[in-house]
């Protein structure tokens, strides 16, 4: 058997389960599974959010070690749900690598992605929803609705020009800040606290600072400062557009 | 009157928000149907947990037990990671607004306001953290006592 190629290969399943939002545990987890089905029970996995390490020792006793830096990434569910299946499915079958390349390349085919109208509309949805959420009536959420869609399209022009993630959320926050201050005083929305906050929920690391905790208790020390100091700075950069802006206008929240 | 815009509306709003939410993590097909009813269930047990502990904290950790529960219960009849459904049934309940106005005190140089709502912050995603592992460590303890078992 070709274990260069299966830890390669496992390499490759790892780094997609973390780039799909999966916890530290359920990637180092899943590898660890893998690898043993492959006879491999001593192998040794370590992650952290942007890096994956896998080493084995062959029968024949030669060591094998992959290194792999995981890119910044978002969440995507259904790729997670897709590979944690083919996952499950390698440790039960166990084929050969080349069979296993050959069920990932499937798996990709089966990906999908919604399209940008859909994307904007669940921005506005979500945006609109938490808008009214936190206490603003229904011109509020019509108001929040908006600033979430000019998010998004601020974010996708920011991602075309290969901004970094803080300057791309320093940025979309301040046009939905700026935005939202403009139609307060036009008279469509009356609450800039429930626009500003409804609109910044897609920016807002709450869900990255829930899961650094559940990082800390799980044990995985590391992950959980990295996530924690990731949720800390985007929430700066999104204050500090935000009070600029605030200040600029003469508004105060 | 009082009791649909004291409850259910907050939770209808809660439901609309995971919705929109599902959209942006590519979560497809029935999966948006049931992590919206499990962020519109959270929101229900917050609200109606308030008047029987007084703390949002610990309010905050019964609705992550509840998320987690209903989370874990559809993750076991779909068999998918139960990932999937707690991130965006969390989402109402998860402290985004607190780390911004956090954030906003810290550069407004109001430092007693900044500390104590940092804390609380910490202290709130905590308690969602500790909700939501509670219930899966139970899981998992109860899955090798039953292999412990057969």
């Amino acid at each position: 058997m070709d274990y260069s190629a299966l830890l390669d290969l496992s390499v490759d399943m790892g780094c997609s389960l973390l780039e799909s939002g999966a916890e530290i545990y359920r990637a180092e987890d899943s590898l660890r599974r893998l690898l043993a089905a492959y006879g491999l029970p001593d192998a040794e996995v370590f992650a952290i959010p942007n890096c994956l390490i896998a080493s084995i020792t062959t029968p024949e006793g030669e060591p094998i070690t992959r290194v792999r830096r995981v890119p910044a990434h978002g969440t995507d569910i259904q790729k997670l749900e897709l590979y944690n299946d083919l996952c499950r499915a390698l440790c039960r079958d166990t084929p050969p690598v080349s069979e296993a390349r050959a069920r990932i390349a499937a798996l990709e085919a089966r990906r999908r992605h919604f399209s940008a109208p859909v994307l904007c509309f669940g921005y506005f949805l979500g945006a609109a929803a938490f808008s009214l959420f936190f206490g603003g009536d229904a011109g509020d959420a019509l108001c929040g609705g908006v600033c979430g869609l000019a998010i998004a399209l601020v974010l996708a022009a920011m991602a075309r020009l290969e901004a970094g993630a803080f300057f791309r959320t320093l940025v979309a926050a301040a046009v939905s800040a700026a935005l939202a201050l403009a139609l307060v005083n036009a008279g469509a929305g009356r609450s800039l606290d429930a626009i500003t906050i409804g609109a910044f929920m897609s920016l807002t690391p709450g869900v990255a600072l829930t899961n650094s905790m559940r990082e800390f208790m799980a044990g995985d020390m590391v992950s959980g400062v990295s996530r924690l100091t990731e949720a800390l700075l985007t929430a700066t950069a999104i204050a500090l557009s935000t009070g600029i802006v605030l200040a600029l206008g003469g508004a105060t929240l | 009157m009082n009791v649909i815009s004291q409850y259910l509306l907050p939770c209808v709003y809660a439901f609309f928000a995971c919705l929109g939410f599902c959209f942006l993590f590519n979560n497809r097909g029935v999966g948006m149907l049931i992590c919206s009813v499990g962020g519109a269930l959270g929101w229900l047990v917050y609200l109606a947990s308030a008047p029987l502990v007084r703390s949002d904290l610990i309010q905050a950790f019964l609705a992550a037990v509840a998320i987690a529960v209903f989370s874990e219960g559809m993750a076991r009849l779909r068999r998918c990671p139960v990932t999937s459904y707690l991130l965006i049934a969390l989402f109402p309940l998860v402290p985004g607004r607190g780390i911004y106005l956090t954030m906003l005190y810290c550069i407004g140089g109001e430092t007693q306001l900044f500390l104590s709502s940092l804390l609380h912050t910490l202290g709130f995603a905590g308690c969602l953290a500790v909700g939501a592992m509670l219930v899966s460590a139970v899981v998992r303890m109860y899955r090798s006592f039953a292999a412990a078992r057969r």
